[in-house]
């Protein structure tokens, strides 16, 4: 099932990006379209940060890198207590980071039970 | 293209400065300044300054730093410019000097780097740092540069088996060489086993970005640095024999570290020394002491490698077997590296050439790299997403 995260795909040329770019890695296209990205992705690489920026209410925070079925590589937080290279997500959209007057939303990565 | 030297240099101690941001500049400037025999002033002929800083404005909230700088040393009317590249701010503005000297606008410059980050707490100045990262894909969801070094470190560990203890030899080492250097930001030497295999351990070397300790990351420092260039063709006018800037490379990566296509690669690094080198007629094998940015211990070992010192995943053996030691096969961070010595953003990139000049004029003291000929340099900014390397050499005696 798609999440309301995109991918940006060249019109021109197909070649996926996220984060968006402005002109096509790979042929120069400067259309892009978004593309909803799947709820599946497998972990690459993981931290838990204890020293946290400015802003945020907790003691710390998992963050994960992980792959997508279509390739693209992705950074989000990661919730599961026993991360593991290599491990199931289910990606999710959540609020990342709550601002004055604006809440961000991002990826959230979960274990698949 | 006219060739260029160094023939003046000057840093503050690191630390906590306790002075106003533009005072702490003036210090390094005015030891560079007197170490090279310039005297302020009417004719003191020094054409060009730039000042290297990060967060000038977003944490000391001043602009124009150069132009002030100059008021300040009476070195009106030189031309002026403040350079922002992240950690890398320093070795661009080494950079932009050499270019301005080598096209012929300028015969003498001065460079200073500097930093003032104790200023604000902790977590502000880990805000601060962060922004330079990708705004929506990293920055926005509290990634920091920890952050992606732990992961980085992760990847880097399980591919080439890097012990959580080769990243604290690192540290072990470069706090061992800050002893020996006077204006290091930390004086004390870690024992190994009390901060990796001792039962508390983790009480004294806490996790700050699994599985990163804090002995695997840098401090947060203020000071500055700086350095006089001058053309070689005019260099007679100055005390010292100059230190020749034999090559300088640069080169950028993807923004988003996600993005990149080998996730343990550090392809600027590589890329910006294979220029440098290049532009020096050099080889790895000819350098006899570097300066690489350890910000985070993996980034030495990695560095070290894609620098050409060691083959790819062997740079933790290295470390182990003390090649990377003063008296090694290629001594590494003998400052103390960013590690010990300590990182003021915009001062780092020219502390690490103040430092290699020192060593290849003799004058390193107790951290002497005995016969140093060539050194090099490796400026990190942002993730690696752009990296400076700088080549020194000393001219024939
Ligand atoms: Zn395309």
């Amino acid at each position: 099932m798609p999440i309301e995260m995109s991918a940006y795909k060249c019109t021109n040329c197909g070649q996926l990006h996220h984060p968006a770019h402005f002109v096509c890695v790979k042929c120069g296209g400067r259309e892009f379209e978004p593309i909803p990205l799947d709820e599946e992705a497998t972990l690459v690489t993981y931290t838990r940060v204890y020293n946290l920026p400015e802003g945020y209410m907790k003691p710390f925070i998992s963050f994960g890198i992980a792959r997508f079925n279509n390739g693209l590589c992705i950074a989000g937080q990661l919730e599961t207590e026993h991360p593991a290279a290599g491990m199931k997500l289910r990606a999710t959209v959540g609020t990342v980071k709550e601002g004055i007057g604006q809440d961000y939303l991002g990826l959230i990565f979960h274990a698949i039970d | 293209m006219r060739e260029v030297g160094i023939v003046g240099v000057g840093h503050t101690k690191f630390g906590k400065s306790g002075v106003p941001f533009g005072h702490l500049l003036s210090l390094a400037a005015v030891e560079a300044l007197d170490d090279a025999g310039i005297i302020p002033g009417e004719g003191h002929g020094v054409d060009q300054v730039i000042v290297a800083s990060m967060g000038a404005g977003m944490i000391n909230r001043q602009h124009g730093v150069a132009s002030a700088l100059v008021d300040s040393l009476n070195l009106r009317p030189a031309m002026a410019e403040t350079v922002e590249n992240g950690p890398a701010s320093g070795a661009s503005a080494v950079k932009l000097a050499f270019m301005a000297i080598a096209s012929g606008m300028a015969d003498v410059a001065l460079v200073v780097g500097g930093e003032m980050m104790r200023v604000v707490s902790g977590w502000e100045a880990t805000d601060f740092v962060a922004t330079m990262l990708h705004p929506e894909a990293e920055y926005n969801y509290g990634l920091t540069l920890p952050a992606l070094a732990g992961m980085f470190t992760r990847l880097c560990m399980e591919k080439y088996g890097i012990a959580e203890t080769d990243l604290a030899r690192v540290a072990v080492k470069n706090h061992a060489n800050a002893m020996h250097n006077p204006v290091a930001h930390i004086q004390l030497v870690p024992d190994l086993a009390a901060i990796t295999t001792d039962e508390d351990a983790l009480i004294i070397n806490p996790y700050v970005a699994e599985p990163l300790h804090v002995y695997d990351v840098c401090p947060v420092s203020d000071g500055s640095a700086a350095l006089v260039l001058c053309a070689l063709d005019i260099a007679a006018r100055f005390k010292h024999k100059p230190i020749k800037i034999a090559g300088i490379g640069q080169a950028t990566d993807t923004h988003a570290v996600a993005e990149r296509a080998v996730p343990t690669d550090l392809l600027a690094v590589r890329l910006a020394a294979a220029k440098a080198y290049a532009m020096a007629g050099l080889q790895p094998e000819d350098v006899d002491v570097a300066e690489l940015h350890d910000a985070f211990a993996i980034l030495e070992i990695v560095e070290a490698e894609e620098v050409g010192f060691f083959p790819r995943g062997q740079g933790h053996l290295a470390v182990r077997s003390g090649a990377t030691e003063i008296g090694g096969k290629i001594p590494i961070n003998t400052s103390g590296g960013l590690k010990a010595k300590g990182h003021p953003l915009g001062a780092t990139g020219v502390s690490q050439l103040v430092e290699l000049t020192r060593q290849l004029r003799g004058e390193a003291g107790g951290r002497q790299v005995v016969g140093a000929k060539t050194g090099l340099a490796v400026n990190f900014g942002g993730f690696g997403n752009n990296v400076v390397a700088t080549i020194l050499t000393k001219g024939e005696e």
